[in-house]
């Protein structure tokens, strides 16, 4: 009874995993024939039906491209570089749409210069075994006999440096710094106010494309920050997490 | 079609109480001879000051005449000034008529500067850089409209009445209004039909264009058409809504009333919605020729150039440069594939992504980007080279244009990079510009380069667990490591032998009488010489600062575990007396110790 179950259930998983897999196809063929449109749903249609991947958000951000939606196909091409920030061409297709939409270029910080040469996963991974490699000497070299200061020192020093190593990914990981990010999709963008109220100061007007950091929320109305550190009150309306819920 | 009417109002007989001038020319092109008119309309003023003559070399500019239209609406009277000149072009070119004063009244207006491209064949040229009209428009088409006479028509030009299957053809729709009469017009045009496809329609151009003496204002919309197929083709009529106010007549009894009093124009307007309708029209369409067709021929029709470049020139081990290739020109930049790559061994390439740059209203001119990312399998000096092969409608030919190697310093990676394959679809007739390029579209998942999970590897739960699993191993192994460091110190082993002592102690309590002498005997030894023998214990006994009559008993002690193992026939076991006073005296020696 049970290996039916599970026969049943692999069965299932395969079949969806093959609907996933026309659905690409099909929009594929739709952009290929200009129905640009057509062809964005149907590639976030097969991105729900499978697991996140870059290729699949920089597809869906073309088609938005070709279907005049630039604010979207830039979150998009920010997601696919938040899945895999050193796939260029995505890199270069978000530039272009931020061109497009009229934003200044963005500052590159050293965390983007690490993520553009260092896979994070890799990095992660190394980090720990060197972080526990690293406590195990250590550990062994303060509990062995006779000269056990050369081989604590070094355990010691390999447990740092994984540390750093995991700190480093801490920093840099898109997934983790843009946890909170969100993008201006509002036509026309948004207003940046000192208060939660539509008659409130204005700080800044927010273009469509906009990226801020969402600190908190009251009712219709988030509390963020804005890259260059200003804190204020927009609209919840129009504004999109980089990184979809879950 | 979308009903939106446009705000703006078209017409000079629009009340105007502000004065306006505003400058036209009846074409943009012409040939050697032919002349066409240029009209000044001044609005809200009964006269002006103008030049007689303009100087163009080239073109011969004199003013012809002039025309006063008076409207008037809700009581109030406006009027309108045209004035007309004669533009006869002299010799071919390209000119600019620059811009000139007019004085109205005490104000003083600069006309816009216009651009007239002049051709000495028949078959006019376009007029590149023309603000309004990038796109080359036909001049095979009768110059003189086709509704002449009407108070409003339209006319669909087409640039080409033969044309080759995926060949752009720019069109053009003009909507032509009586100055007489005032209304609003429809945002976009119907257009469309079976076997051939229609660009996006550029906004309305509005201009001012004398027909056979009547002044017209023209609204054209430019766009392009594409045959998808062999033969012949009718393009069917295309239409605009429009909203009019058309001269009326006056309500019955109102004549009686006034009598003979003059009566201005305009003073009655019925408001009319028409649709105005293009005639049908044919075009022959051929098929792409077979002969000479290059094998990796992408379906690009019109006339381009192409150029590359690399960046950046040096790269680090694994990394990837983009090779950028830029083809433009004039033709189907929707249904080009990209260009192929040649001579890409030892790169690993991926499809590449495009963007299209229009310099036209209706995407026929412009320049298509193709950005190739190239990962180096090998240390490479030179990029590949890259081919693009299109078919030249105008001379009937397949082109193929090259582009050779580029110099560049690229250093091959250790391993699969991780830069991924950009999953892009490729373009309409693409080729496939490598055997390393993904033969067929994969899963997304799989082509898909970098994380699958939007939650970072370092704060998954798995690798939590793995840590945590990992963290209780090193405290397990640390303990562990304490304890037995700790055993092994004096005081560990003093604490152990403590331990043994209260221990054995303890035990006597308990123990048969059979072996009492025994165990009695055993806490002794290991109190006084640490578990030795009978002999270390006698010499501890000695030796220490015992009073003599506890060492006397403790003496006794050994003597009758002695004599209880022994001596012959045994002894019989202690009594509870003799017990207790051996319990007492052991009592005694830890009490002696514990001080």
């Amino acid at each position: 009874m049970k290996s039916r179950q599970i026969v049943t259930v692999t069965l299932c998983f395969f079949v969806s995993m093959l609907a996933g897999a026309d659905v690409l196809t099909d929009a594929r063929t739709r952009f290929q024939d200009g129905e640009y449109e057509q062809a964005a749903k149907l590639f976030e249609q097969a991105l729900d039906e499978s697991p996140p991947g870059a290729a699949g958000f920089f597809e869906l951000g073309r088609a938005l491209t070709k279907s005049g939606q630039e604010a979207r196909a830039a979150l998009n091409y920010r997601r696919a570089l938040v899945l895999d920030p050193r796939f260029a061409p995505a890199a270069s297709a978000l530039q272009a749409a931020n061109v497009a939409l009229g934003l200044p270029a963005s500052r590159r910080t050293w965390q983007d210069r690490v993520v553009e040469r260092i896979p994070l996963d890799a990095l992660t991974l190394a980090g720990t075994v060197l972080f526990w490699v690293g406590a195990f000497v250590g550990l062994a070299a303060f509990f062995s006999q006779g000269v056990r200061g050369r081989r604590l020192f070094s355990g010691v020093v390999v447990l740092l440096f994984g540390g750093v190593l995991l700190l480093v990914v801490w920093l840099c990981d898109p997934r983790i710094s843009l946890a909170n990010s969100a993008m201006v999709l509002t036509n026309g963008g948004t207003s940046f106010l000192t208060s939660p109220a539509e008659q409130s100061e204005k700080i800044a007007a927010l273009p469509q494309g906009t990226l801020l950091r969402v600190l908190s929320q009251r009712g219709r109305w988030f509390y963020g920050e804005l890259p260059n550190g200003k804190k204020g009150w927009f609209l919840t309306e129009g504004i999109v997490p980089v990184i979809p819920p879950a | 079609m979308k009903r939106l009417f446009l705000a703006l109002a078209f017409f000079l007989p629009i009340c105007l109480s502000a004065q306006e001038v505003a400058v036209g020319l009846s074409a943009h092109q012409a040939q050697v001879g032919e002349p066409i008119q240029l009209m000044v309309t001044v609005r809200g003023a009964r006269g002006a000051e103008i030049p007689q003559k303009l100087q163009v070399n080239g073109l011969q500019i004199n003013l012809a005449g002039r025309s006063t239209q008076f409207e008037m609406r809700n009581f109030k009277m406006s009027s309108t000034l045209t004035y007309t000149y004669l533009v006869v072009p002299q010799i071919e070119g390209e000119f600019t008529i620059p811009s000139f004063e007019v004085k109205v009244e005490d104000k003083v207006f600069r006309t816009q500067a216009m651009k007239l491209a002049v051709s000495a064949d028949p078959r006019a040229h376009p007029a590149p850089g023309y603000p309004q009209s990038s796109v080359p428009m036909p001049s095979d088409q009768p110059p003189v409209p086709s509704g002449e006479g009407e108070p409003f028509f339209a006319d669909l030009i087409l640039s080409k009445k033969k044309v080759f299957v995926g060949e752009v053809v720019p069109v053009e729709l003009r909507f032509y209004f009586n100055s007489r009469i005032g209304g609003q017009v429809g945002e976009r045009p119907t257009f469309g039909g079976e076997g051939f496809t229609v660009q996006k329609f550029s906004n309305a151009v509005k201009r001012e264009q004398v027909v056979n003496g009547a002044s017209y204002v023209v609204f054209s919309f430019q766009s392009a058409i594409t045959a998808v197929k062999p033969g012949p083709l009718e393009i069917p009529e295309a239409s605009l809504d429009a909203r009019l106010q058309l001269p009326g007549q006056m309500p019955q009894g109102f004549d009686n009333f006034f009598g003979n009093l003059p009566i201005p124009q305009g003073m009655f307007t019925n408001n009319r919605d028409v649709t105005l309708k293009t005639k049908p029209a044919q075009m022959e369409v051929l098929p792409l020729p077979k002969e000479g067709r290059p094998e990796d021929f992408s379906g690009a029709v019109g006339k381009f150039t192409m150029e590359a470049s690399v960046s950046p020139k040096k790269t680090a081990a694994g990394e990837p440069v983009t090779l950028r290739v830029v083809v433009a020109g004039q033709g189907n930049f929707e249904g080009m594939g990209a260009p192929v790559l040649t001579g890409e061994e030892g790169w690993r390439t991926y499809p590449p992504s495009d963007k299209f740059q229009s310099t036209d209203a209706v995407g026929f001119t412009g320049e298509k980007v193709f950005e190739f990312p190239l990962i180096a399998r090998q240390d490479q000096t030179r990029t590949p080279g890259v081919r693009f092969s299109f078919f030249d409608p105008a001379s009937e030919k397949f082109v193929v244009l090259t582009q050779d190697p580029l110099g560049v310093q690229a250093k091959a990676g250790g391993g699969a990079p991780s830069t991924p394959v950009p999953a892009t679809a490729p373009a309409p007739g693409d080729t496939q510009p490598s055997s390393a390029t993904p033969a067929s579209t994969p899963d997304i998942a799989v082509m898909a380069g970098g994380a699958a999970s939007w939650t970072a590897l370092i704060v998954r739960r798995e690798f939590l667990i793995a840590n945590a699993a990992l963290a209780v191993a090193w405290l397990a192994i640390a303990l562990i490591l304490i304890v037995r460091r700790f055993t092994r110190s004096r005081a560990g082993l003093e604490m152990a032998r403590r331990k043994h002592l209260k221990d054995s102690f303890a035990a006597l309590k308990k123990v048969e009488p059979g072996e009492f002498y025994e165990k009695a005997r055993d806490h002794l030894v290991l109190r006084v010489s640490g578990g030795k023998d009978d002999l270390a214990a006698l010499a501890g006994i000695e030796a220490s600062r015992l009073s003599p009559e506890l060492k006397h008993a403790l003496l006794q002690i050994l003597e009758r575990h002695g004599e209880s193992k022994y001596a012959a026939g045994g002894t019989p076991p202690p009594s509870v007396e003799e017990r207790r006073a051996i319990m007492t005296t052991l009592k005694q020696l830890e009490a002696s110790y514990e001080k």
